[in-house]
């Protein structure tokens, strides 16, 4: 017998039998899932946009708002200014980063182990928790997500949904990436006597750049 | 076992703790502001408790359909790419990792948080195997460099003060720190770690959920320090419990909700990620290839007696952080894998209770880890259930049979029991000075640390009998 035999005999032995049918089974995983509003936080404002910066910012994440995806360059150029970083950045090799114009600042594709700061696009923004969504694939390396120290992300309002759930019922049925990340604000850690402590392995900056337009 | 016995007895280990001058400062300050920041978010949850019922009812509907969730887990996850492996213990666990990391010919791996790990005794197997292992979270780091294990599971290094971790990063990192602040020393670290992460060979996780009609795997830290260990090597292996798996993505988020609002006080931690299969092909970066390595090591077992309500725990620590027991003694004193209350129940699974069997009598029994469980186990419950094994298989010393014995022989005989308690007064009277009873035999574990106060010259049933006759007479 293999150790996998003996695992699910050992299981079968303690749970009654005849075993259930998958889908009574599927049933009883579905109903445990019904009326979520009562199970979950009522969102921080009444629009997706406002819940989702209150989230956010609450975290340490900062957030600029732009008319459209044009105008990211400059809020590009405004962040790294502020932060006192030279106009440079490694960009994620996606066509509607690089097809920007990114006159006076410069762009790179790939990931330094000490990067400073790189750009990538959040797939979805999670009202809820304030959370960006990166599903992994040819044009979004996860390491974009973790080496630089300052990570910054364009958020479409349009992508932002309301739950988690919201979430996970967009990507029912759907092929599954290698990985689906939700970021939260940026990295930190309490290990040491539990005092917080910004940047600990992954981005110690995160900066939104929430495209508003709807087109 | 995956741990050497410890040694001395739990109770020298907890004197020992008791006695050390700063540990109680250490565990104080974490676990204070854990309680504090865990009471702030439950406070801003209303719906928390119905979130508790239902994250309850997710796990015993898993427990109660495994053996389903296990196959479609796996069916699942082979679909995605992954390889995915079944040990029913901690030997065939060590093994197999031990055997994918020597048939990779890996010199360095690169390893995630996971108390499973732990569990299984994969640290000393990777050593044995004559493997570099460097622990990525900043508190395991902080104890490979101190050469300990965890003393709490959220918080491995909470037993030692910024002080002593300036001290240990001074001494192990090139170059050392130049403050001993915590942000100071975070940054140390985070240069130091760095060229680990992109040159392992390996790196393992473990997995906070199995989400079984994807395959995929999800872990949650704060720092960033799983994705940087599981992204950039060749391999990924991960090692975890049959217990952790959930019906869907949606179900785990129901659980996230509650698991780290339970360990941390935060909402989500930073980073939640799950990890589905190898990189796809022409994927920007990722492993080649994806272990999974299913444990049981005595979770099947726990589903057939009365310690089953114990899988659906999520690891949270809530227990620990506001039990009165683990905050006067730590995490080490326990011994095993797990401290504090969930690790009073789950030692003696996992290593026996004839070398455990102090773990289930050290609380206290004032229910405050069931109030804070998020998945509602009754930890007082099991840790009695435990005391009662204990009994009945003989392991109780030979005087506390004896004294429960003969207290049990005279209290199903009441008119015995006051003429016992009518004839010790008067003896017990004897050992007392000036109002008080400094020592006394046999109860040498009491009278050690405190005064009994001097007894009353008749009995409480003496004295009833005369205040109802005095009553009586005055009617």
């Amino acid at each position: 017998m293999t150790a996998r035999d003996r695992i699910l005999a050992a299981i079968r032995a303690s749970l009654p039998t005849p075993r259930p049918a998958q889908d009574a089974i599927a049933a009883e995983a579905a109903a445990l899932l019904d009326a979520p509003a009562t199970t979950r936080p009522p969102l921080a404002a009444p629009t997706l946009a406002g819940a989702f910066a209150a989230k956010a910012t609450a975290l340490g994440t900062t957030i600029d708002a732009v008319p459209d995806m044009a105008a990211v360059p400059d809020a590009v150029r405004r962040y790294l200014a502020a932060q006192g970083l030279t106009a440079s950045i490694a960009l994620q090799p996606a066509a509607a980063l690089s097809d920007l114009d990114w006159t006076g600042i410069e762009t790179h594709a790939g990931i330094a182990p000490d990067e400073a700061a790189a750009l990538g696009v959040a797939d979805w923004g999670i009202a809820e928790s304030g959370s960006l969504v990166v599903h992994s694939g040819p044009q979004t390396p996860v390491l974009l997500s973790f080496l630089p120290l300052h990570h910054l992300v364009v958020l479409h309002e349009t992508a932002l949904l309301p739950h988690l759930e919201d979430y996970a019922s967009r990507i029912t049925g759907a092929p599954q990436p290698r990985n689906a990340i939700l970021i939260t604000g940026p990295s930190g850690t309490t290990d040491i006597e539990g005092s917080y402590v910004r940047g600990a392995h992954g981005p110690g900056f995160l900066h939104v750049i929430l495209v508003t337009s709807t087109g | 076992m995956s741990h050497p016995k410890p040694q001395p007895s739990f109770k020298a280990r907890a004197g020992a703790a008791l006695a050390d001058p700063t540990l109680k400062l250490a565990i104080d300050r974490t676990t204070g502001t854990a309680e504090r920041k865990r009471a702030a978010a439950v406070a801003a949850f209303p719906e928390f408790d119905a979130a508790r019922a239902r994250g309850k009812a997710i796990k015993d509907h898993v427990i109660a359909h495994l053996d389903h969730y296990l196959e479609t887990f796996e069916r699942n996850a082979i679909a995605s790419g992954a390889k995915v492996h079944w040990a029913a213990d901690d030997a065939e666990a060590r093994a197999i990792v031990t055997r994918i990391c020597l048939d990779a010919k890996a010199r360095l791996v690169t390893r995630a948080k996971s108390m499973l790990g732990e569990e299984i005794g994969l640290p000393h197997a990777l050593a044995d195997a004559g493997i570099e292992r460097v622990e990525t979270d900043l508190a395991e780091h902080i104890i490979q460099l101190a050469g300990e294990a965890p003393s709490h599971i959220i918080w491995p290094a909470m037993h030692r003060t910024r002080e002593q971790v300036a001290e240990l990063f001074k001494a192990g990192h090139h170059p050392p720190p130049t403050a001993d602040d915590p942000a100071t020393m975070v940054q140390s670290a985070r240069r130091e770690l760095r060229a680990k992460f992109l040159g392992a060979d390996i790196g393992i996780s473990g997995a906070n959920f199995l989400v079984a009609d994807t395959g995929a795997t999800c872990t949650v830290t704060n720092e960033g320090n799983a994705e940087l260990t599981t992204t950039p090597p060749r391999i990924h292996i991960v090692t975890a419990g049959i217990e952790k798996l959930v019906p869907s993505t949606a179900h785990a988020f129901a659980l996230l909700r509650l698991l780290v609002r339970s360990a941390t006080g935060g909402e989500l931690t930073q980073y939640t990620t799950f990890h589905c299969g190898p990189k796809r092909p022409g994927d920007a970066d990722g492993p080649e290839e994806m272990h999974i390595v299913l444990v049981d090591n005595g979770r099947s077992r726990m589903l057939g007696d009365e310690f089953r309500e114990m899988l659906r725990c999520i690891r949270c620590g809530a227990c620990m952080n506001h039990c009165v027991v683990y905050r006067q003694i730590g995490g080490h004193a326990y011994g095993g894998t797990y401290p504090g209350p969930m690790g009073a129940v789950l030692t003696p699974v996992l290593d026996g209770l004839a070398g455990s069997r102090d773990l289930p009598h050290a609380c206290t029994m004032n229910g405050r880890c069931a109030e804070v469980c998020p998945v509602g186990i009754p930890i007082p419950t099991l840790l009695r259930a435990w005391r009662v094994r204990s009994w009945r298989e003989g392991l109780e010393p030979g005087v506390m049979r004896a004294g429960i014995g003969i207290w049990a022989m005279l209290a199903r005989r009441p008119a015995l029991y006051r003429l016992a308690t009518r004839l010790a007064l008067p003896v017990l009277r004897l050992f007392g000075r000036r109002g008080w009873i400094g020592s006394l035999p046999l109860a040498g574990g009491w009278t050690a640390h405190r005064d009994l106060p001097h007894p009353p010259g008749r009995s409480f049933m003496d004295q009833y009998r005369d205040q109802q006759a005095k009553k009586g007479a005055g009617q």
